[in-house]
């Protein structure tokens, strides 16, 4: 029986997309079968962030008003083994699926797949709703802005009044030379302001937008903020591995991960 | 940390916005239970704001009362 798990944020731009992007293709690095799914209707982003734009026929709304089979409208990530896409919607708007509907669909997947990640759009309506309908878990992404962790906070009361099991945070974009300065709040500081449990913190880092301009998740380049999304894979797959130091990330590990990709 | 540490008036705003999010109320009435803790406090007990602070949670209340250092 797969897992429903819900990546959203509340504020816009904060990296919900490519956090959906990443984990999805690490999950599926690590041998799981991943469905990531593509909620934010009308505005069609995590195909383009996946560089699997050109393969689109059919889509989320085609498949629950019934106008394809599932099958058809999936598209298979050939550089990930076991690793599909549910593309969005670019000319629906958020009425156009209801909660009911969505945790029907995402309840079939579950049969089928270990993962099923859902990108959820961003703002408190119609569209949340639908993507936190089925979800068995929510991971909250911000950054260390106070108009991000303010949201984010919205974010975690409404996912308790949902009773969404388990909500867990991604830090995303720190930078540690602001952080050493007093000049961006800290890993811990943003822990301790929203008080949910830690799952990852990604260092700002310009592979991302490289990644992002080639269609190329940063998880399968040499990169810190790589580094930090394949951790976070395996922290929820339940292994226990403690959140890195971004200050020393890029050392003993990261080297071997590197000969190891060369091999 | 810097003297004139953005992070600290960040991390001020966020409590009050914060608080006020979760108590669904406007940021100055937290600021006046607050306040208003301190004084049902300060008639018991002999307390300075440095002692005393107040946190909304999602679910309750904490205030904290730091008496002599141990």
């Amino acid at each position: 029986m797969g897992e429903v798990i819900v990546i959203t944020s509340g504020k816009g731009g904060v990296g919900k997309t490519t956090t959906t992007a990443n984990i999805g293709a690490g999950l599926s690095l690590l041998g799981k079968k991943v469905i990531i799914i593509d909620t934010d209707l009308g505005l069609r982003n995590l195909d383009v962030v996946m560089g699997l734009e050109n393969l689109i026929v059919y889509n989320l709304v085609d498949v629950i008003e019934g106008k394809c089979r599932l099958k058809q409208a999936l598209i298979r990530d050939k550089r990930y083994e076991n690793l599909y896409l549910l593309p969005s919607a670019q000319t629906k708007d958020k009425s156009a699926v209801s909660p009911g509907q969505m945790k029907k669909l995402t309840s079939e997947l579950k049969e089928t797949y270990d993962y099923i990640i859902l990108d959820c759009p961003a703002g408190i309506e119609q569209g949340f709703q639908n993507a936190i309908a089925g979800a068995d878990r929510a991971i909250v992404v911000t950054t260390p802005e106070v108009s991000a962790i303010r949201d984010a906070d919205r974010i975690v009361g409404l996912l308790g009044e949902a009773r969404i099991p388990k909500t867990d945070l991604i830090i995303n974009r720190i930078r540690m030379d602001m952080v050493k300065r007093g000049d961006m709040m800290s890993v811990d500081d943003v822990t301790e302001i929203l008080s949910i449990p830690l799952i990852g913190a990604i260092p700002d880092d310009e592979q991302v937008v490289i990644g992002t301009n080639q269609g190329e998740p940063v998880i399968s380049m040499e990169s810190r903020a790589g580094e930090a999304y394949r951790n976070i894979c395996r922290r929820i797959t339940g292994e226990d591995i403690p959140v890195q130091d971004l200050e020393s990330a890029g050392g003993l590990w990261s080297r071997l991960t590197h000969m190891f990709h060369k091999k | 940390m810097a003297k004139h540490s953005s992070v600290r008036i960040a991390k001020d705003r966020l409590r009050t916005l914060v608080g006020s999010d979760r108590m669904k109320c406007q940021p100055e009435i937290c600021e006046r239970i607050s306040r208003e803790l301190y004084q049902v406090l300060s008639k018991y007990v002999e307390i300075t704001p440095e002692e005393f602070a107040v946190s909304f949670g999602r679910t309750d209340i904490h205030i904290r009362f730091t008496g002599e250092e141990s």
